[in-house]
């Protein structure tokens, strides 16, 4: 077995900023990253959406960098450029040939030291956003089922439990007080980390953070809200209706263990077992053997990006001949084959090998094939800002591939209950009425 | 309304001296019975990625049914002579490796990616699924009826049903003009038919292997002919079809999705394949307009004006047509003023030469992006089955930089005019008519349609 290991350095600047490089010359091409311990849980109540429409805003200009110049000087360098918003971080990423990486740190370096945006730049970008939901959710099948569907119906913490692309009076309510407070609370050196990765020495691109980001003043540590849960002792459930689409949906979550205990490699192993696509047991058993439903899949997204409550969840889109009740039941059997027998020895060697296979991708992976080392990026970011400890990437595969049988159908058994779970029902609207409902053998 | 002041950033670092891009060595053989080999060593992850083309795809099955290669594609890993469908899939998570089959307008492929370490048994299943496919009758009838759901399901999609009308308006008769079988070809499927595109498709003389990955290339070479020597077959009889009309005049196809809370627009007209000798100049033109974040469009009717997240435009070459597209999701009340924009922008290429600083930052943009094809074995892959399936020349890769960079502003304005035909684009505009057809009527002739396809009055 051929084992992967991911040279890098790191260091922490006197301000607190974390930097991460990790050098490779596979390409004269550097993806830079610098990702903020801010995601939607910590958005202030009132503002749902807020943080991904701040991150829309840190495009928007910085002190010398004015509107529209971010963009043009990285694609102007022969790069590509985006954002995205997540639970418990935020993230600002290029992918440049490597004669460009000084003009992206300053770049990232103007905006993390001065964001300048007026009151047009919001509107504009709030208009932008509502577009935005519209295309991904209100004007999609499906569109937002089930992660924007799913938190309010599993979670009672509003950090957790809110919409996250936000409800369109919050997103209107937003003020340009709003958002220098937040970039004031939030982005602050020591509550972020910057990454290089491709082509870039280490002690190369840890001289150039401390040229660029050096003399950026730390801030006060940002407040946490407290994200977790109450204990849950009742199966919760919820209904949303489906516009556009004609089959009945539904989604089924359990709330997974805490990250880096020995539960937690077990369930995600578990996690492959059930929707490992076509070889994982929903998609055989719902989709390819019983035939109730079109899609079975979904798991555990993101598994090291997240910081706080999180589920793994079942994506079903099933026959209209088949009731709701015949579909969960269908479900139910799957969950409960594997909590009364657990996997085989057979089973688990595919599982991790598969694992492993797939953690190689992510390391590689790009972004839409052109943002090379996303999920590397991606992985050393968050074991940085959540573990304090980058280098986990070199190591983290090894308790998953210690993974036992035994600890597979201990956590079905203990994390798999219908008291610890989440249904969200979505319901055509214009359903096909079913020619007879089945029930399921 | 006065344009915006673009301010200019201060002290922005200059570009340190490009450093050189290299292209890995491909290796290229013909095995006795035909089948084309490229392969090229990239050591990144102790994985490699691999497509095994037939260069016949939906278009020449067409005759016999819409979609029929994608049908045959999606059948054909659902079970073998020596496995059945779960053992098939068990045995490429036993070794790592996913897999997935397809067809386009004109090429079928099976894609994988797998360990190095198991090479050879992931080329043996695929050596498998190319040669005995057995076709089971109820895994057949399975993927019929979840392909009936998924055509269905496609036909709610505002981007799908704008597109595909996009198609059916520039194409028509021709097989390109059908992206997707309706509900009623899907039903009418037959398992014969599949076999019989299968056995006239998946030859070693139609076939092109392309595998990318960390492995010895010579060694990698001694064993796809040990598992692909024995498989024969001949290429199949070329299909012709008539050349599609060029529609002449701007008119406007409005499809009717009731409740629709935004409206997906495409225009588009005919263009280029990749073979021809503008390809290079029309894609820097595709990218001063619409094609970048940095561009035109995307910064007037985006960062100026918010009618939309989504504005785009792009270049889209099949291998017998191609043509020229631009699309955007925008606010129901601001239908007619995008097309407005995109109109303005389209005419402006064509009438005014683009200034050389911009035009510069447009040729480091696309000389730039081309080389992250190189830092990943997919992206390396995707851009060696362009060159290949397209049959450009050898040294496309380390030609394309200098050629975008030779491009002068008066080549991009005889681009523009001949490509971005504004006066014959044809606008398909998805949403729901009450609020969007009077709109839609400023530019040009209306047709209605539903959903499904069917003219309304």
């Amino acid at each position: 077995m051929k084992r992967l290991q991911i040279a890098m350095e790191s260091a922490k600047l006197a301000n607190g900023l974390n930097v991460v490089v990790a050098p490779d010359t596979t390409a004269p091409v550097v993806t830079v990253g610098v990702y903020y311990k801010i995601g939607f849980r910590l958005e202030p109540q009132g503002r749902s959406g807020f943080a991904h429409l701040f991150e829309h805003m840190m495009f928007q200009g910085s002190a010398n960098a004015p509107k529209m110049q971010h963009i043009k000087l990285v694609n102007s360098s022969g790069g590509m450029l985006n954002g995205s918003t997540s639970y418990d971080v935020t993230n600002y990423y290029e992918a440049v040939p490597s004669n460009a990486l000084e003009r992206v740190l300053w770049l990232e370096a103007d905006r993390m030291r001065a964001l300048k945006v007026d009151d047009e730049n919001l509107k504009n970008q709030r208009d932008v956003v509502k577009e935005e939901v519209r295309v991904n959710v209100m004007n999609q099948p499906y569109g937002g089922f089930p992660w924007l569907d799913m938190p309010p119906v599993a979670f009672r913490n509003w950090a957790n439990a809110h919409n996250f692309y936000g409800d369109f009076a919050d997103l209107d309510a937003a003020d340009l007080a709003d958002v220098q407070a937040f970039f004031k609370t939030y982005y602050v050196p020591n509550n972020a980390v910057l990454l290089m990765l491709g082509d870039v020495k280490a002690e190369e691109g840890i001289a150039l953070a401390k040229k660029y980001f050096g003399e950026i003043s730390a801030g006060a540590p940002p407040p946490f809200a407290d994200p977790s849960e109450p204990e849950q002792g009742e199966e919760r459930r919820g209904n949303v209706e489906e516009k556009f689409g004609t089959l009945p949906a539904m989604a089924i979550g359990y709330v997974i263990p805490k990250r880096r205990t020995a539960d937690w490699c077990a369930m995600a192993l578990l996690d492959q077992a059930l929707h490992g696509g076509r070889a994982g047991r929903m998609h055989r058993e719902l989709v390819i053997e019983k035939q109730i439903a079109v899609e079975a899949g979904g798991g555990i997204d993101d598994i090291f990006g997240y910081n706080g409550p999180t589920q793994m969840t079942t994506r079903v889109l099933h026959k209209p001949e088949y009731s709701s009740q015949a579909t969960l039941e269908a479900f139910d059997a799957v969950v409960r084959e594997v909590q009364e027998n657990g996997i085989s020895a057979d089973e688990l060697e595919q599982l991790k090998v598969k694992w492993r296979s797939d953690y190689y991708a992510t390391l590689e992976g790009g972004r839409g094939g052109y943002m090379p080392r996303y999920g590397l990026m991606h992985l050393l970011a968050c074991f940085t800002l959540f573990d304090n400890e980058p280098q986990l990437a070199n190591t983290i595969l090894d308790g998953f591939l210690a993974v036992s049988r035994e600890e597979i159908q201990a956590v079905a058994k203990k994390y798999l209950r219908n008291e610890k779970r989440a249904i969200v029902f979505r319901t055509p609207v214009k359903a096909a009425l079913p020619a007879g409902a089945k029930e399921a053998a | 309304m006065a344009a915006r002041v673009v301010e200019v950033a201060n002290g922005v670092p200059g570009l340190a001296a490009e450093r050189a891009v290299t292209w890995p060595k491909r290796t290229r053989a013909q095995l006795s019975n035909g089948l084309e080999v490229i392969l090229a060593e990239a050591h990144s992850i102790p994985k490699f990625h691999g497509e095994l083309f037939f260069r016949s795809g939906n278009a020449a099955a067409a005759h016999r049914g819409p979609g029929l290669a994608e049908m045959t594609a999606t059948v054909v890993r659902t079970g073998t002579r020596k496995r059945a469908s779960r053992q098939i899939e068990e045995d490429l998570r036993r070794i790592g490796a996913d897999l997935s089959s397809g067809a386009g307008a004109d090429t079928s492929a099976i894609s994988f990616a797998g360990l190095s370490e198991f090479a050879e048994p992931l080329l043996g299943l695929v050596n498998e699924l190319v040669r005995e496919a057995a076709f089971p009758d109820a895994e057949f009838e399975r993927e019929r009826r979840q392909k009936l759901e998924e055509v269905k399901l496609e036909r709610t999609q505002p981007g799908f049903v704008a597109s595909a009308r996009l198609r059916k308006v520039l194409f028509g008769a021709h097989p390109y003009g059908e992206v997707s079988p309706s509900e009623e070809q899907v039903a009418a499927y037959k398992r014969e038919d599949l076999q019989v595109i299968y056995r006239e498709f998946y030859t070693p003389e139609n076939g092109l292997l392309l595998l990318v990955g960390d492995f010895d290339a010579a060694g990698m070479l001694k064993t796809i002919e040990k598992v692909f020597g024995a498989w024969t077959g001949k290429k199949p009889e070329p299909t012709a079809a008539a050349a599609p009309a060029n529609p002449r005049g701007r008119r406007v196809y409005l499809v009717h999705l009731p409740g629709a809370v935004q409206t997906q627009i495409v225009a588009g007209c005919h263009a280029i394949t990749r073979k021809h000798p503008d390809w290079v100049k029309l894609g820097l033109t595709n990218s001063l307009y619409g094609g970048a974040f940095n561009s035109r469009l995307v910064m007037n009717i985006r960062e100026d004006k918010g009618y939309t997240y989504s504005p785009r435009s792009g270049v889209h070459a099949l291998r017998q047509h191609g043509y020229f597209s631009v699309s955007a999701a925008v606010r129901n009340d601001v239908v007619a003023a995008s097309l407005t924009e995109m109109f303005y922008e389209m005419d402006k290429l064509r009438s005014v030469p683009v200034p050389v600083p911009e035009l510069a930052d447009a040729q480091n943009y696309l000389s730039g992006v081309f080389s992250m094809g190189l830092a990943t074995q997919d992206g390396l892959l995707s851009q060696l089955s362009t060159v290949a399936l397209n049959e450009l020349p050898d040294d496309y890769l380390e030609t394309y930089r200098p050629r975008v960079r030779a491009l002068k502003p008066e080549d991009l304005l005889a681009t523009a005019r001949k490509y971005l035909d504004s006066a014959n684009m044809q606008v398909v505009v998805v949403g729901d008519r009450a609020q969007i057809e009077e709109q839609a009527s400023l530019f040009g002739e209306v047709e209605v349609y539903d959903a499904q396809g069917k003219r309304m009055d």
